[in-house]
Parts: C-alpha cells; structure tokens; sequence
C-alpha cells in the first residue's frame, strides 16, 4: 500500500508541474471529440439511434484532408498565407468527404430498413455492418499501417498562460471548432432547415403531417453531422496522422461524451467533449498509459448506469 | 374492510412539467371504477404510476390483495407490482406480436412461476404438469374471452377488437385481484365495443376481479362503472356516481372547453 | 423509349452503376501505402474477363455483372415469384415430420461419416478449429441476440474467459494453477464453463439495464477492455504472448488410456457431440417457459413487465447460458491448439460470430449452425484456395457489406425461426 502512495505522491509534483499543459490538451482533445459527439447526438435526435458508423466518417474526413495536403502541398512545409490557405482546405477537403459518405451511408444503409419500419436492431446491426466494411476497405486500399500528415504549417508556442506553452495546432482547432459551433447553433436554431431538424427530432409523424419531408431533414441531419465529424478527422490527422482505424477510439470517446452530455442535446455534446477531453488529459498522471483508454470507457459505464440522460438531459430542439 | 387502492396526494413531475398533482383517491374491492379526464390530464399518468412504470416524487399509494401482504407501489417495478395481484392493458394494444395468440395469454400465466431452466432443459415429471396447468388455465382464459378459435393465430394478426380482448386475457392470466383497463374502446367499432363492455362487466361478475378504467368514450364509461374520479390537468376535480358526475359544474366546463379535441379523438 | 428514361430507372441505373463500382473495389487489387490510389485504379481499370466472353476494363465488367444480376431478380420477381414459391415448398416439405426425421438423421450420418469423407489435413483441422468451434460460438450468441434480442458485440469476452481458464485449471498460465494442481483438461470443461457464465452475470447485471444500442456499445467497450487486460497483465494472462502450454484432453481411467493429440479427427467428434447437447439443450429452453419469457421481453419490454417478467433476471439468464457454450468453445480452442493468446480475441471475431447468427436466422437453431457452417466453410476456402488478389483481411469487408445487405433484403435470415420471421412480418405491415 505504501508503495502506492509513494508513487501517487511523487506522481502529484509532476502533475502539478504540468497541469495547465494536460489541461489545454485536454481541451484541444475535447473539443475534436465535442465535434464529433454532435454528430452522434444530431443523428439520435432525429432517428432514435446511434450512428455506429459515424467512426469511419471520422476516418474519412481524415483521409481526405491528408491526400488533398498530400498531394497539394510539395516537399517543403509552407509558410504564411499560403499555411491558411491549406488548412482551410484540408478542412473543406474532410468536411465536405465527411458530409457525402455520411449522407450516402443514410442512403444505404438506414432509410430501406426505415421505409419498411424494422426492428431497432437491424438498425444497428446495419450500421455495424457500413462501419466494418469500410473500416476493411480503408485498410485494403490505404495500407494497415499509420502514416503522418504533411503539415500545412510549422507547429510552434504562439504563447504561454500559467506557464504552459499554447501551440499553433491548439489554437487552429479552438477557431474552427468555435466557428462551427456558432454556424451549426444559428443553423438549427434559426433557418427553416434548423426547424425541420427540432421538429423531427421532437415528434417525427407530427413533423410530416405539418409537410416538413422527413427524408430531406433526415438527410441534411446527416450531412452537417458529417461535416463536423469529417473536419474533426481532419484536425485529429493533424496531430496523430492517419490510419484506417483511426476512427474507432476517438468515436468511443465521442460517444461517451454525447452521453454524458445528454445524448440529443448540441450543447450537451461540446460540454461533455470538453469534459471527458480534460478527465482524460489528466488522468495520464495518474494511470498506466496502457490503460488511458480504459478510463473513457470507466466514465461511459457510470455515466450510463448512473445518470443515462447525461448533465444536461436528453432532448434536440427546445433549447438546441 | 381496508379499500383495494389508497391513493394519496400523489404528485408526480417529469423535469419542470406537472403531471400529476396531490391525487388522492380510492378503490373499494369488487367496484367498478374509472377515471375519465379530457387529454392530458395525467389519467395514464395515474395508470403508470399506479402500475410501478413511473415513480411519483410524493405520496402514497397503497394496495391491499385478499390473501397476499399489502404493496407501497411506488418504488416497486412492475413485474413485482403485477405479482401483488394488479394487471393491466395499454392504450396502445402493446401485444408480443411474434407469438400466437395462445403464446400470449399462456406467458402471462407462467410468468409467476420461477425462471426453471434445468426444468426446462430437461423435462422432468414437475415441469410437463406446470405446462400442463398453464395450458388449462390459458384454454379457459382464451374461452372466457372469446378467443378459443383463434389460439394459433399470430397476435398481430387479430383486429383491434380481438387485441383488446387478448390483453384482457393476458392481464387476467396473472391471477389479478384487479385489472386497469387503459382505453380499452379506442380503435374498437361499435359492437366491438357493445361486446367489450359485456366482458369487462363479466370479469367483474364471474372472476371477482374489480376493474379501474380510463375512457374516452362517455357512453361505455358511464354504463360501465358504479364510480368515476374526472382529472384535469393533474389534479382530481370530481368525483361521484355516474348522475352526480354528469351535472357537476366543474366537469362540464372541463369537458367543454376541450369539446372539440374529444370529438375528434372519439372519430 | 420514353418510360425508360423515367426519373426513377434513372435513380437505378446510377445505384446499380455505383454499387457494382464497390463490389469492383471490394474484389480488385490492394492500395499501396505509398501510392494509396492504386487499388482503387486497379480495381476499375485493370483487365479482367467477362465470363471468359472477352476482355476489358475491370468498371465494365461489374457493371454489365450488375446489370445481369438485377435482370435476374427482376425476371424471378416479375415471374410468378419463383422465389416465394420454392420457400413456399420448403417449408411445406420441411413441416411434414417422416421427412424432417429422415433428413436430419441423414444429416447426422454425414456429419458422423464426415472425417472418412474429407482426408485433407487442412480441412480436418478446420472442421474442428474453424467450423464446429464457430458452430458453438453462433448458437452461444444466437440465444442472446436471437432469443432474447440483446446486441451483444463482445461476445468474444466469453470465448476468452472459457479459453483462459482451461489454461489456467491445466496449469499453463504465469499465473498459479486453480487449486494448485495441474488438472486433466476433462475438468477445465465445467469450470471454464462456469467461470464463462459468471462472467457473464457479472458483466450482465450492470450492462442489461441499458438500452439495447448503450448495450451496444458497452458490451463493444467490455470486449477491447479484455483484450487490453488480456494485453498487459504479464504476470496473469501471459501478456501478448499468451500461452502455448495448454494440454491436449486425455482418458486414464482403469485400463483406458487415451490422449487427444494432433490429429485433429478425434477433436472433432468431440466437439459435434458437444454441439448436439448444446443443440438440444438450447431448442428445448427455447420451447419453454424461458423461452416464451425472451420472446415477449424482445418483442415488448414494458408489456412484458406488466405481465410479471422480470426482465433483467431473464436478460442476464441469456448472457450466462450463451456464455456457457462461448466458454465451451474457449476450451475446445484452447486445448486442440494449446495455444491461449490475445490475438484470437478481438472485435473481429465478435462480429464474425454475428455474421453467423445474422446470416443464418437470429433465433433459429437450425438457421444459426446453417450460417456457421457456410459461412465458415466459404471463409476456409478462400484461406485454403485463395483467388488472385485475395488477402485474408479482405474477408472482413465481405462480412461488413453481407451485414448490411441481409438487413436490408432478408432481415430474418436464410433459415429464419418461426417466431422471427414472425416479428419482421408484423414490421413490414406497420403494426408494432
């Protein structure tokens, strides 16, 4: 027993020493699970379900955005103008592939088995199915092994807050994930779509009687959760480069964190990424890195025996 | 002799909505109770919560069997619920539509027995008489109903009427001391309902099960039942004989100001 | 001409053209990792044959295969339904009772005969490592998600447990040996079994109160988290390595001495008659009061509630008596390999083992071991005769794209269960 104290305790000065790096970590880490917790929460707010297969969005989202760096950016890093230039377009790039495989997966996978009103478990043994087949076919076609994304730009400290280095990469992701934030709240809170979306996801046969085409709106749910999970790719490939399962331990985490958010609810969605993101950070201190993925998984178990609506309650439309 | 329900200034909220709000309310034994209301004024609420599906924040509400030990409902499951002696039907007819009709009413008959899996994997001489005993009481269950000729069929191939009559059998398969019909009339044709009221006053009179009843349709309410409870917007706002409830000042200005909702709901 | 060129055959036509580009993908060429696009080139450009008719580009090729395919179905469906009518006559044959009997008893005599049928060493082993084995994780999994409808995508975790404690029981992990003995693989079956449907209790109790796709999920979760612990507790399991110490079953009792050893044919009869119990046992269970119960939880919780059935004592029943024939599995594994390490038992086995449920009928016992043994036997084929371009991974996306196609055009399987069938009929008709 001692023995642990003495290595919790000598753990603890180290921590101390490097909290504020962990904790801003955690929330870049956070804010890419928050991005890809909306999709799971948007899709559930619609359809009742849990997209299984948002995970290979997430991975292809990151492919795209590293082939358009791959194959845009020469052999030397740029600088500049020419930096945000190629950010943006890896954004667009795992964006907009993130948005059609999302929509084509709908398409697929989900609306036969919904026109013919099927069992929630063929469901999700359908979606398991989209999500193992493309998995597979990402590790034929893209190889079984990891490969780094050329960069855009040369990470470095922009600044520091209590000490902790602030990096370019931290920033990038704080200002697209805010951008994005704020569209996607004015989106479902204020156009036409926004409100097709709420409608559906409160009481989808009184949606349709009141002439909203749940198709479309089921549709377009899927495309700006695709979007967000492809981007979120594409920042998380960044970092950590690509691989064809890439998507599976970022979208568990992201589903933890749509839970404990409150699956159904946008907001819900950023604060439990944010959230699990610094839990996670933190705990490195503290756990055997083996197990870092365990720890996830720990707060998924209580959150879902103990308090299943989440902290901020299962809901998609009253208050967005 | 103690009331079969006590119900005490039961409230129930789901998150800032009241549903229910300090309902009291009782039930003798053998009586045929109802509780009527315009929509959403909590009576399958009240159902719920009397069932062990919902868990009020406040009150009490307990239930007294013949021959079994009193339940404090809330905070209870509603399997244990259904063991204590309560059945139920649901608004919407909630049958096990993959099994036959038969399949159906013989769960609810075996459901109060234990899990016996060695039992089942090996057939012994106890287990073909407890199939035996439960084929019987399903038969007889099925016959009472009027469902004999229709065992074989898959549940969710009987029409709305028959469903109903199925859940009456299911619920009544459970050895009940009281069974809560929950708009038992809704979707039903007018003889359909003609028949149905025949056979929930026979529950009562041959089975000796008392009956608590929501309604929507005045007609079968008011010719079935000895006593009615009106609810609007959560809270008990009459109570009475069929006559008395008829020419209570608060009920009529309930019931017309949603006079429109309900002819559409009874269409 | 005009009544072609409607909005909607064009909708199928760009369908078609799209779906048979995948399955052009699915079979071509692997990527490169350096030049990852090649595949996909490959895959569309490369020259193949059109049933040995003439040569041309590989995207040609498939689609004229889809379009063949598509008039196929179209001509079956538009003529008198051929297919409703051949399952029609399946199922009239197969509900008359001398036939049932002479089938399965011929079936039996086969499956008996099998091993002085098929001499190949690679097909005897796979018999027993690949085929039976897989049999009994199917039926294992069909009584949780086929009888009592719980997604369970961890399946795999029990296979482990099973596998483990036959190496623990004999002895050949770091850690020490149950009651300290090396004991005779014969005992490791009861205890493996046991200790499989304590985990499976012990694991159902928290997790069966969750909502079928949370269960999902964690059950996926419980699954890795094993295989991580399986991974890294040197001192226990073995860590990676695992262990390769595990004894072959052997009989000393009196004058009999016999020990199952590397011929692969005596493992075989061992497991069939394994499978035969675990057969008999499970459609019994299903036929009964147990039965009935899963049904109604699957097909209704609330409802089924209302009646008295408790529906977690039931869930966590199925979690444990499909555990016991996973565990079983693990044993068999375990001691015809005498291997025990992690890599067995990952994600892609639990859900090669839903395949096997899916394909051949969830909750039917015939439709389950059906599904096992075609499918395992197409899988071992394609090990064993590997077409050009063939790599073993790329079995997984067959599996992947086979999930979702049986979801969408035969839900209930090849084999269906009555009761199954049953559900997505009532579906199909709108009234849940």
């Amino acid at each position: 027993m001692s023995g642990f104290f003495h290595y919790f305790s000598s753990h603890f000065e180290s921590f101390r020493g490097e909290f504020w790096a962990l904790f801003f970590g955690g929330i870049g880490s956070g804010i890419i699970y928050a991005m890809v917790a909306i999709g799971y929460t948007m899709v559930y707010g619609v359809l009742r379900l849990i997209n299984f297969a948002h995970s290979e969005i997430f991975m292809i989202g990151g492919f795209s955005g590293f082939f358009v760096l791959k194959y845009g950016i020469g052999s030397s890093t740029p600088s500049g103008l020419s930096s945000v230039f190629f950010v943006i377009l890896g954004i667009l790039a795992g964006g907009i592939a993130g948005s059609l495989s999302a929509v084509v997966l709908e398409r697929v996978a989900y609306r036969p088995l919904r026109k013919r009103g099927a069992p929630k478990i063929a469901y999700l043994i359908s979606a398991i199915g989209a999500s193992y087949f493309l998995i597979n076919i990402a590790a034929k076609e893209f190889g079984r092994i990891g490969q780094s994304m050329v960069q855009p730009y040369t990470d470095h400290a922009v600044f520091t807050i209590f000490g902790a280095p602030i990096q370019m990469y931290t920033i990038i992701i704080l200002i697209v994930s805010v951008l994005m934030f704020l569209a996607l709240d004015r989106i479902v809170s204020a156009t036409k779509l926004g409100r097709g979306i709420r409608a559906v996801a409160q009481d989808s046969e009184t949606a349709s009687l009141m002439g909203v085409n749940i198709d479309k709106t089921i549709a377009v749910t899927f495309l700006l959760g695709g979007f967000l999970g492809g981007v979120a790719g594409f920042l998380y490939a960044m970092n950590f480069g690509v691989l064809y399962s890439m998507g599976f331990t970022p979208a568990l985490k992201a589903f933890t964190a749509a839970v404990l958010g409150g699956i159904g609810n946008l907001r819900g969605a950023v604060l439990g990424g944010l959230i699990l993101g610094i839990v996670e950070s933190l705990s490195v201190s503290f756990v055997n890195p083996a197990y870092i993925d365990v720890v996830a998984f720990a707060i998924l178990i209580l959150v879902l025996m103990f308090r299943p609506t989440g902290i901020l309650g299962e809901r998609l439309g009253r208050d967005a | 002799m103690e009331n079969l329900f006590e119900v005490k200034d039961v409230s129930l909220r789901f998150g800032g909505v009241v549903s229910l709000s300090n309902v009291s309310m009782f039930q003798k034994r053998g009586e045929i109770l109802a509780v009527i209301g315009p929509n959403g004024a909590g009576k399958t609420s009240l159902f719920n919560s009397l069932t062990g599906v919902y868990q009020p924040q406040e009150g009490t509400i307990l239930f007294n069997p013949k021959d079994k030990p009193q339940l404090s409902i809330i905070g209870k499951k509603p399997f244990t619920v259904s063991d204590s002696g309560i059945a139920r039907t649901f608004q919407a007819s909630r049958m096990f539509n993959a099994l036959t009709t038969f399949e159906n009413v013989k769960i609810g008959a075996e459901s109060h027995k234990g899990i016996g899996v060695l039992g089942a994997m090996f057939r012994g001489p106890a287990t073909r008489r407890d199939e035996h005993t439960s084929d019987e009481h399903t038969w007889s269950l099925l016959e009472f109903v009027g469902l004999k000729d229709r065992a074989n069929v898959i549940a969710s191939a009987l029409s709305y009427g028959e469903r109903r009559r199925l859940e009456i059998a299911r619920g009544l398969a459970t050895n009940p001391e009281v069974l809560l019909l929950d708009e038992p009339a809704a979707g039903t044709n007018p003889s359909e309902k003609n028949d149905l009221a025949i056979l929930i006053r026979k529950v009562r009179d041959e089975m000796g099960v008392s009956i608590l009843l929501i309604e929507h349709d005045m007609k079968l309410v008011m010719s079935l039942a000895e006593r009615l409870y009106v609810l609007n917007f959560g809270s008990v706002i009459a109570e009475g004989t069929p006559e008395q409830i008829r020419s209570n000042q608060n009920v009529i200005d309930a019931y017309l100001g949603t006079a429109s909702e309900e002819e559409t709901d009874n269409a | 001409m005009k009544t072609l060129l409607t909005k909607k055959t064009l909708k199928f036509v760009g369908a078609l053209f799209i779906l048979s580009e995948l399955a052009a993908i699915m079979t071509g060429p692997p990527g490169n990792p350096t030049h990852q696009f090649d595949g996909f080139k490959g895959s569309l450009t490369d020259p193949t044959s059109l049933l040995g008719l003439f040569t041309t580009s590989r995207w040609i090729v498939f689609f004229v295969y889809g379009i063949l395919a598509s008039l196929i179905v179209y001509l079956v469906r538009t003529k008198q339904n051929v297919v409703g009518k051949v399952l029609e006559a399946q199922r009239s044959v197969s509900a008359n009772k001398t036939f049932r009997i002479i089938f399965f008893s011929a079936l039996v005599i086969l499956v008996v005969l099998l091993p002085t049928l098929i001499k190949d060493a690679f097909w005897q082993n796979a018999m027993v490592s690949q085929i039976a084995v897989f049999v009994l994780l199917a039926l294992g999994l069909n009584v949780v998600t086929g009888f009592a409808g719980l997604l369970d995508l961890g399946f795999v975790a029990f296979y482990a447990v099973g596998a483990y404690a036959t190496a623990w029981c004999t002895g050949a992990l770091p850690l020490p040996a149950l009651f300290g003995i090396h004991l005779n693989t014969f005992y490791a079956i009861p205890i493996a079994i046991a200790l499989a449907m304590i985990s499976g209790i012990i694991l159902g109790i928290p997790t069966l109160r969750l909502r079928g796709d949370y269960l999902a999920i964690v059950t996926l979760g419980f699954g890795e988290i094993i295989t991580v612990f399986a991974n890294n507790l040197n001192g226990v399991t073995g860590g990676a390595m695992g262990t390769g110490q595990v004894p072959h079953f052997a009989i000393h009792v009196g004058p009999v001495n016999y020990v199952w050893g590397i011929p692969p044919v005596p493992y075989y009869y061992l497991t069939i008659v394994f499978v035969g119990i675990f057969m008999i046992a499970f459609s019994l269970l299903e036929h009964s009061r147990v039965g009935r119960a899963w049904t109604a939880i699957r097909e209704d919780e609330v409802a089924a509630e209302s009646v008295g059935i408790n529906p977690l004592k039931y869930k966590v029943l199925a979690f444990a008596i499909g555990a016991a024939s996973a565990g079983f599995a693990g044993v068999m594994t375990a001691a015809q390999s005498n291997y025990v390490t992690p890599a067995t038992f990952t994600l892609g086995l639990s859900i090669n083992v839903l395949v096997l449920v899916i394909f051949g009928g969830m909750g039917s016992i015939t439709g389950v071991v059906f599904g096992a043994v075609v499918i395992q036997t197409i899988t071992m084929y394609l090990i064993h005769n590997p077409p050009a371009g063939y790599q073993p991974q790329d079995l997984y996306i067959y599996i992947g794209a086979l999930l979702v196609i049986m979801m969408i055009f035969r839900p209930a399987g090849m084999i269906p269960s009555r009761r199954r069938s049953r559900t997505h009929a009532s579906a199909a008709s709108g009234q849940e």
